[in-house]
Formats: C-alpha cells, structure tokens, sequence
C-alpha cells in the first residue's frame, strides 16, 4: 500500500518536473493580428520563423489581417471581443484603448527588457500612469522636410521656402490644421501642452500654455503661411501635387523620391522669423507607433501574444522591418546600426527630434479641436486683420476646451 | 410672320443643342477623368500613381488593371463578394416586396392601416442610428467578420418589406375584378397571386429588383461596419474607399480609378438595359408617391 | 378601445365562470382544448409555443431582465494576468428589451387561445362542427393568406428595426459612452442628462453647435430638393423640345450618374475639387487664379460646393420623373394657349408648372426627407469639415444631423449623445412631413387635375 502512495507521488513529482522544465503546454487556439497593410507579408514571414524556433506554441494558428493603423483603434473599440489579439497602433491611441480595456500591461517577464532596449521617448509612449501597456515598434512617427533641391534653395528658413514655391509656381505642403503638426509652431514659441493620466487612461490634469503673447506668436505665423498662395494643407505625398516641399515623415519618403526624383532632398524642419522679430526653430511632435496585446480570457493564451508581441518588437525584427519597408526603429541598438545611420530621411529625423517633443497622451478630443483651429485660420474666421485681442480670445477658448478634457 | 417664327424655332433649336452639349460634357467629365487616370501607370519606372494636375496619362498602361487581378489584394474576392450580395439581396428582397405589397394592396385584415403607418414612422428615424445594435445582434448569430456576407444580406432583406410603396402602387393599378372573377371560379388567394398578379407585374418586379441589385454596390457605411478587420468580408466600397482615405495607401490612386471603372461597368450595363422599367418605377413612384 | 378592453377581460372571466373543463385546463396548458377537440395541428401550435415560451424565459430572458434596472453591477476584473469580464450592460440592455415583447407576445397569444377555445366551445355548443386540420391549414393560402405573406416581413421588421430602433431610444437615456463600454466597463441610466446637455447653450453644452447644424440641414435638404427640381425639370423641357435630335442619347448621357455607384464618382469629383486638385491645377495654369480656391476649405464655399455637385446627382433623376410627366400633359393646352398668344414662359407658369406641383407634390416631400438624411453625398465629399473652434463634438460646417451622428457612432463610440442626435432627426422628419403633408395641394384638392 505504502509503496503504492509513493509511485503515485513520483510520478506527480516527474509530471511537475516536465512542466517546470519549461515544456509547458500552451493548448491550442487562434491568435488574430493587424498591422498595415504594406507589413502583412513581413510581419507573417516573421511569425512563421518564429513558430518555428518555439514548438511549444504549435498549438496556435495566426492569421494577419490589413488594418491600418489608424483605423486599428477604432475598430477594436467597437468591438473588443471581435478585435485582433495583437495590433499595432500610433501612439496617440493609447490612452483611449486602455480606457476602453482594449490593452493588457505588457507581461511583467519582457517588461525590464522592453524598457532597457528601447529608447526613452518610446517607452513614455506606451506608458500610461506607471504602467507600460504596448510594445513599442518604431521612433520614427515624426516629421521634418522634404524639399526639391531646383526650387527650394534655402531649406533652413521657412519665409524663403515660401518664397522659393511662390517664385516657382509649387506647392508648400503643411497640415497646419492636424493636431500633430500644428504643435511645430507651437511648441517652437514655447508653448506647452501635454496631458497627466492615471493608469486606467483617463486625463487627470491639462498643462497648457497656449493663451499667451507665444501662442499668439505661433498663431500669428500660421496664420501668414496659410496667406501664401504656395501654401497647401496636407501631409500626405501620395496625393500631393506639383511639390515644391512638404512637411512630412520618413513613411512617405518613398513616395516623395518618386515625385521629386534627382532633386529629392531633406532638412530637419525650418525656423521662421516671428511676428515679434524674434527667430524660432519649428519643433513638434516625435512619435511612436506601438504594439499593443489585447486583454484575454485564457491565460496560456496571454503568454503566447506577449511572447509573440515581444518577438515582433525585438532588436532584429525591428532592423529586418527597417531594411523590408524602412520604418525607423524605436530599438536602441537596431538605431545604431550602420543601415539605420545612412538612411537619408532617418537622419533629417533625428536632426528633428532634438527640437522636438515626445509625444505624451493627449485625450482624442485634442486632435478634434487642433483641427477646428486650423480649419478656423485656414477658411479666414482668424485673419491677418485680427487683433491681438482676438488671437488671444481663440486661443483662451481653445486652451479653456483642452483643459475640459481632463477631469 | 411664318418666317420668322421658323427662324426664331432654328435659332432656339441651335441654342438648345448647344446647351445639351454642354451639359453632356460637363456630365460626362468625371467618368471620363476616371476613365483616363484608370490608364496611368503606379509604377514609379513609367509614371506616378498619386494624385496629379494633369488629365491625360504621359503613357499608356495597364498597370492598374493587372494589379487588381494579379493576386497581390483580395480584389476579385471583394468583386465576388460584391455580386454575391447583390444577387441575394435583389432575389430576396424582390420577393419580400412583392408578398408585403400584395397582401397591403389587396386583403383587408385587422391592423393593415395601423402596420402601413407604423411603417411609415418607422422609416422616419435614421438608419445610422442602429448601427451598433444591429451589429451585436448579427455577432450573436456569428454573421459579422468571417460572416459578413451573409449577414449583410440578412440586414438588407430583413427590413425590406418597408419598402413596399410603389410596388403596392402598382398592384393598385390592377383591377380587382380580376382577381375576384378567378376568384369565383375557385382559385384561392395564393394561387390568385402567383399565377395571375405576378406576371402583370413584370415592370415593377424588373424595378425592385434593379434597385436592390445596385444598392449593395455603395454599401460602404453598414459594410464596413459589419465586416472589418476581415479582409476577405470587404464589398468593393469597403475595400476601395481605403486607398482613398487611409495614409497607407500612397499612390493608390490610379489604382482606385481602375478598380471604380471595373465596379461601373456591370451595373451600368445593366442599368442601361433595363432603364426602361426602372424610368417606369421611378415615375410611378413619384406621382402615386 | 376601451370596449377592446372590455371584451378582452369579457372573455377571459367567461372562460373562467363559465368556461367547460378544456377551456380551463386550456389556461394552463395552452392548446389542450383544441387538441381534445380534434385540432392537433392548432393544439401543439399553442402548445409549443408555451414550451418555448418557458424555456426561453428560465434560459435566457429571467437572467438578463432582472438586471434591466441598474443595467448590471459585476465589473470586469483581473485574476492573475487573466481578464474575468462582468456584467455586458449592453446585451442586458438589448436581451432584456427583447424579453419584454416576447412576454407581450405570448400574452397576446395567452389570450388568443381562451378565445379560441370560447369560439369552439360555442360552435360545438350549437351543433355545428369544426373546421378540419386541412381546412385550417389551407386557409393559410386563401383567406388567411396575408398571414402568410406578412409572417416573415413583419418578423425581419420587428428584430432588425423595431427591436434595435427601441433599443437606441433608450441607450439615449444611459450614459453608454467610450468611457463606459461593454464588456469591459458598464454602463447605466442617467435619465435625462443627454437631452439636457444638447440643448443647454452654456460652455458645457452643445446647444449652438446643435442648433447651427439643424439649420444647415434644413437650408440643405431646401436648395438640394428645390433647385435639383426646377433644373431637372428644364433639362427635360429642353430634351422634349420639339426639334431637338437625338433625345435619348442625352437622356443616356445624364442618367450615367444613376448607375454609377456614388463611392467611385463622388469620390472622383472630391479629388477633382480638392485644393490641389484638377480643377485648380487648370485655373492656375491657366492663370485664371493665383491661388487654389479654397472648394473644401471655407465654410460657405464648401456648402455651395457641396450643393452644386449635388445639381449633378440630382438633375437626371428628376429629368426621368419630369419627362415620364411632361408627356400626360395634353397637347391641346398649350395649342389652345399658343393661339391666345401666350409666350413660352406664360405656358410654363400657367399649364406645365401648375400641372407639375400638383403631380409631384408627395414626391417633393419624400425627396425632402431623403435630402435631410441624404449622407452619401455629404459624408463622401466633405465628411462634414471644414471644422471650426465654435463648433462642439466634432461637428464640421457641412454636417447634417446624419452625418454628425455617424461620426459620433464610429469615431467617438460616443453612442448615447448618437442616440439623442437620432432621436433629434426623427422629431425633425416627421414635424417637416406632417407640415408639408397637410399643405399639399393634392391632399388638399383631391380632384384637382384628375
């Protein structure tokens, strides 16, 4: 009898032994995941090999699905049930998806690593509160300057960029009524605004500094680039037309050596001289796009999307991606390898991002009401024949509303 | 005085030309735009694929259209699905039609006029508004995502029979004596229906039917909302409107021309074919309205 | 009504004083009388419809209702890295909606047994017999027939309109917003709130903006219904003029744009319009402009833009109701007036315009109807911007209360303020149509031109 007790014991004792080996059995399930529609094919060639290198995931099937980024957020919200186990996103998403219980914390095993790896900005990025919800994929969600080097001969000032488009009949491409370029302006006269949130997501307090004699500075200079006949609003070069330069960042930068051919060039952003006299250099916002991990029911399957999630943010899937599509990597290493160094766009970027801001959490209303502000300078309700007065009451509004959205 | 009254009916008839001319032209100018960028290559070797500030392509090419039968995007998959829900929600919804119209047009029962105006209400509250539920209850049946096609066309045949007005309308024009002459010779109502209402309704059955048929083709509102991050649920609207809209897509644009040519085509074959009956349901409508 | 009541609670205290055992037996097991009486076919009908009845109610429907009051309190938490979700407010919300009309139903369908088993009692009573399984089941193809041509409409109705219509009017008093989603947070009642706040002119609410938008809408669905009317109806005139050629390639001509789906040809033309666009690539070449106008960019020009494309969708299809028109009106009129002397215009106004109204008037109402709910051309080529800093929730200058409400639905998930917006645009509809309705001359004047 007694002999019996103890087999049985050994044999729970090996049993347990087997699963502390590692060997551990993850079961099986579906894991769904989007990303952009250009990455499809390199994300799933990716997952493969890494199915391959870790058998004890078998058990899992991934399918890939094309959702933009942008549209990623919106989606899952509506119906996180429904929604991709992982997705990626820009960073901007990130507090609404937490508030809408749309992102797991990012497993406390790849955590330390994740930090360390990546380089600071990107890390505040994915963090909201204290927690670190996303994993994150590239730095190079920012914006400098392309010009054509036959038009633009002076790409260091903003008034003779003006000047060149005007002279030769281009286009000078500004989104100046999107809420993540008009912070160039903004930003570059001092201004502030950024947002603190508590772990669940939500805003606890705005810091905003919009409504003073700098924001009227800024405004004022948007207000005179939009007077240009050069001037277009957009950011986007596939559908630009007859570029002299435009304001974009190293996603387009394909497309924009296709349009300027040989006279393809870039510069960190200009500095433009301001309705004080004063000279200021353009700064902005750096941002990052992140991988989030849907929250699950099943915990195995939890350890499978954070090992995966891990995997496609690490050193060389992140220098792979570079070198497949030329997204500029958050991985402090991966940015230091040569490739990386020689990339043309990339390095006018990182000129850039010493002026420029991490982009923190800001509430989605924010992007709302740059826009309303920008359409506002754009269809002449704020005019060169303002007041100071009057600048000064719409920025007051404006920074009253970016305040009401934290509570 | 003849003489000049003749003159004066030439001139005004020169003038009249003119002015159709005109307005041909400016009808025309989009589908010819989108016909000519349709054949302006994305190849960044040949020419460009974003938007430019000219009309006719630099050269020649066909690009657009092997790209969207290449292979490289669900294109044909998304055409099919397109069809497919026409095809269904035309059948369907013709049928659906034609029962609510006969039964409201010719039998007299208990709750016909209050039905007719609670339907009338109903149809005043905007369609957008129950997105969200509809989409719950169709995930409730799994028709969402990987089932979009079907339970897109279960939502557009659901409701349909409030559509019955100007089908009604013309079950109206039929004299009763008819049915009631086939009546006293022992058919029974259904038999009435089927075997002498439906063939005198040629026009108005062509009509619902047409207009069922092309509705699916625009759906991008409810489709997009029912079927997304599942690329192989997408209709052509889906799909398509993303290479205008989405940053991801840069140079798209040739390309979306292309694939809007390809979507045209069939319903505006059709459409052409069968103007004649969808003049006459539009008219009927219009004046029983 | 009232004497509908009476006969109701008339036959159900009939049944029970003096009902016969059947019947009696009939109110607890539905269809039991029938059955007795030889009507298998309608007994387990009944029958069957009580076992499902039951089984929904234990299954499903007792757990969701009793929770309809605070819309659920278990909330979503964490064991270990594993999410445990609570209560889904919103399927409480929906399930339990649903419950209500199937326990209506069923009432309904309590009563129409006892009467029924009263009916037969009393046929049997007076010696005459009843109606065989295949008489009742064939009446489903003749007298009864509408039952079974409306069985399955009314029924697609009541789950994809009816039942989700019901369900927005009351998330419209929750606070089911992107804070409070399912499944991970709840939402519940907040009584009036929404309302308040739409209509509340202060900073925290979104009265102006409210307001700005419904007029909009209303000038729209105007100068969209009435101008497309008066131009469709020349360009038919023009068509049908005597000595015009070729009449139905131009007719062919404008009636592309019906065919073509909109999401390509509106699209197109919000390219061709855009500041960068073709059309301002040509002004400037030509030197016509030095700088792009701004078609999508200034508010005012945006919304004539918007109208005079709409001239484009609009004018084909009037002209194919006008020309259809044009012909019923008798020749002689005009011959008649021709010789009084009348000019072209004198004809127009007396005899075509007159005769027009009259005919189309019910059509002029539900085509101003369609307009104030017309998204397609609205969300396809401006989605609503430009924006402006005095206009709240995201509302653009060019926003309809449809479009507004989209946006509200997909890109904020703000779905309760979406709910009072919808609710908003049924009392609009329905005010404008039964204003118009009743000032029609057709409704009015009925013999009029008939």
């Amino acid at each position: 009898m007694k002999k019996k007790i103890l087999v049985s014991f050994l044999a729970v004792l090996m049993v347990l032994g087997l699963v502390g080996c590692g060997k551990k059995n993850y079961g099986t399930g579906e894991i769904k995941v989007w990303v952009a529609d250009n990455v499809v094919e390199f994300t799933d060639n990716q997952i493969k090999s890494f199915m391959e290198a870790n058998p004890e995931y078998a058990g899992y099937t991934v399918t890939i699905e094309p959702v933009g980024e942008g549209d990623a957020a919106g989606q899952v919200i509506t119906d996180v049930t429904a929604a991709a186990d992982i997705y990626a996103f820009p960073q901007d998403q990130i507090a609404r998806l937490v508030s809408a219980g749309a992102l797991e914390v990012v497993n406390p095993d790849y955590e330390a690593d994740v930090k360390k790896n990546n380089d600071a900005g990107s890390i505040g990025a994915a963090t909201v509160g204290e927690k670190l919800y996303a994993y994150p994929l590239t730095s190079d969600n920012g914006y400098f300057l392309y010009y054509d080097k036959s038009v633009v001969t002076d790409p260091s000032s903003l008034e003779k960029i003006v000047a060149d488009c005007e002279a030769a009949g281009k286009n000078f491409y500004f989104e100046v009524n999107s809420g993540w370029y008009q912070t160039a302006f903004f930003f570059a006269t001092g201004c502030e605004l950024t947002y603190d949130t508590d772990d669940n997501g939500n805003f606890t307090k705005a810091n905003v500094s919009y409504a003073s004699d700098a924001g009227v500075v800024a405004l004022r200079e948007i207000i005179e680039l939009c007077a240009s006949p050069s001037f277009q609003n957009g950011s986007s070069a596939g559908e630009a037309t007859n570029v002299g330069a435009i304001v974009d960042g190293t996603w387009d930068s394909a497309a924009v050596k296709e349009i300027m051919g040989d006279n393809y060039a870039c510069a960190k952003l200009p500095s433009f001289e301001g309705s004080d006299g004063k000279t200021y250099q353009l700064s902005g916002f750096g941002g990052f796009k992140l991988l989030g991990v849907k929250p699950q029911e099943d915990e195995n399957k939890l350890a499978v999307c954070d090992a995966i999630a891990n995997y496609l943010a690490s050193e060389e899937v992140q220098l792979a991606r570079y070198n497949e599509v030329g997204w500029g990597p958050s991985n402090i290493k991966a940015q230091g390898s040569a490739d990386v160094k020689a990339d043309e766009a990339l390095s006018a970027l990182g000129e850039q991002l010493a002026f420029s801001i991490p982009q923190g959490q800001y509430p989605g209303d924010y992007w709302n009401l740059a826009t309303s502000l920008g359409d506002s300078v754009r269809n002449g309700e704020i005019s060169a024949s303002s007041s100071d007065a009057d600048l000064m009451a719409a920025l007051q509004n404006f920074q009253d509303t970016c305040v009401s959205y934290a509570k | 005085m003849n003489k000049s009254y003749k003159k004066k009916q030439a001139r005004s008839n020169v003038i009249a030309h003119i002015a159709l001319i005109i307005i041909s032209i400016i009808w025309l100018f989009p589908f010819v735009g989108l016909l000519l960028q349709s054949f302006r290559s994305y190849d960044p070797n040949v020419e460009y694929g974003g938007m430019v500030d000219y009309l006719i392509p630099k050269h020649f090419s066909l690009d657009n259209y092997k790209f969207l039968f290449s292979g490289q995007t669900n294109f044909i998959r998304w055409y099919c699905n397109t069809i497919i829900i026409a095809v269904f929600v035309a059948l369907f919804q013709t049928l659906i039609v034609l029962c609510v119209s006969y039964a409201l047009s010719r039998m007299r029962f208990t709750g016909r006029t209050f039905l007719m105006r609670f339907w009338l209400v109903l149809g005043m509250f905007p369609g957008f508004l129950t997105m969200i539920c509809l989409y719950f209850l169709l995930k409730q049946f799994g028709l969402t995502q990987a089932g979009a096609v079907p339970g897109l066309i279960l939502v557009g045949v659901a409701s349909s029979g409030m559509a019955y007005y100007v089908c009604k309308g013309y079950f109206d024009t039929i004299p009763k004596a008819l049915d009631e002459a086939a009546r006293i010779d022992g058919a029974t109502r259904a038999r009435v229906f089927v075997m002498m209402t439906l063939p005198m309704s040629k026009p108005i059955i062509i009509y619902t039917a047409l207009v069922a048929f092309m509705a699916p083709w625009c759906d991008y509102v409810f489709a997009s909302y029912v079927a997304f991050g599942h690329d192989e649920s997408y209709n052509v609207a889906v799909a398509m409107t993303r290479w205008v809209w989405t940053n991801d897509y840069q140079g798209y644009f040739t390309r979306f021309c292309a694939g809007g040519v390809l979507v045209a085509i069939p319903v505006t074959i059709l459409f052409m074919c069968l103007q004649k009956y969808y003049v006459e349901g539009v008219t009927g409508g219009a004046v029983k309205g | 009504m009232e004497v509908g009541i009476k006969n109701v609670f008339g036959s159900i205290g009939e049944a029970v004083t003096k009902g016969e055992g059947k019947t009696k037996v009939s109110m607890l097991i539905m269809g039991f009388g029938q059955m007795l009486r030889g009507q298998i076919l309608k007994g387990i009908a009944f029958l069957v419809s009580e076992v499902a009845f039951i089984l929904y109610m234990i299954l499903f429907g007792a757990k969701y209702c009793s929770k309809l009051g605070t819309l659920g309190d278990t909330v979503t938490q964490k064991v270990g890295r594993k999410t445990v979700y609570g209560d889904n407010s919103f399927l409480i919300l929906l399930f339990s909606i649903l419950t209500v009309f199937v326990i209506a139903a069923f009432i309904l369908l309590w009563y129409l047994n006892i009467r029924d088993n009263l009916n037969q009692e009393k046929l049997l009573a007076q010696g005459k017999s009843l109606p065989s399984n295949k008489t009742v089941f064939e009446s489903l193809f003749d007298k009864n027939f509408d039952k079974t041509l409306l069985a399955l409409p009314v029924t697609g109705i009541f789950v994809f309109t009816v039942l989700p219509i019901i369900f927005m009017i009351c998330v419209a008093f929750t606070n089911y917003d992107k804070n409070h989603q399912s499944p991970t947070n709840l939402f519940t009642w907040v009584g009036m709130a929404n309302f308040k706040r739409l209509l509340s002119f202060g900073s925290s609410g979104i009265g102006s903006t409210f307001v700005q938008v419904l007029a909009w809408t209303l000038v729209w669905a105007f100068f969209a219904t009435f101008i497309d009317y008066f131009l469709g109806l020349a360009v038919a005139m023009l068509i049908n003029k005597k000595g015009v050629n070729f009449k139905r390639l131009w007719r062919t001509i404008l009636v592309l744009t019906i065919a073509v789906p909109q999401f390509v040809s509106l699209l197109y033309i919000m390219k061709l319009f855009s500041n960068d666009g073709l059309l301002n690539g040509w002004m400037m070449k030509l030197g016509w402009i030095s700088s792009p106008i701004q078609f999508w960019v200034d508010p005012m020009l945006a919304r004539i833009t918007i109208i005079v494309v709409n001239i484009w969708i609009g004018i084909p299809y009037m002209m194919l109701i006008a020309t259809g028109l044009l012909m019923n009106i008798p020749e002689d009129l005009y011959e008649s007036a021709r010789i009084d002397g009348a000019t072209g215009w004198q004809m127009f106004r007396s005899i075509t315009l007159p005769y027009m109204l009259f005919v189309t008037g019910p059509f002029l109402l539900t085509q101003f109807t369609a307009n104030l709910n017309n998204f397609n051309v609205i969300y396809l080529l401006t989605q609503g911007k430009p924006q402006s800093i005095r206009l709240a929730e995201k509302a653009g200058s060019t926003d309809l209360l449809v479009t507004w409400l989209y946006k509200m639905t997909v890109n904020d998930t703000n779905y309760c303020m979406a709910a009072v917006l919808g609710i908003m645009v049924f009392i609009v509809t329905a005010v404008v149509s039964l204003v118009v309705y009743n000032a029609l001359p057709s409704v009015k004047d009925e013999e009029g031109f008939q």
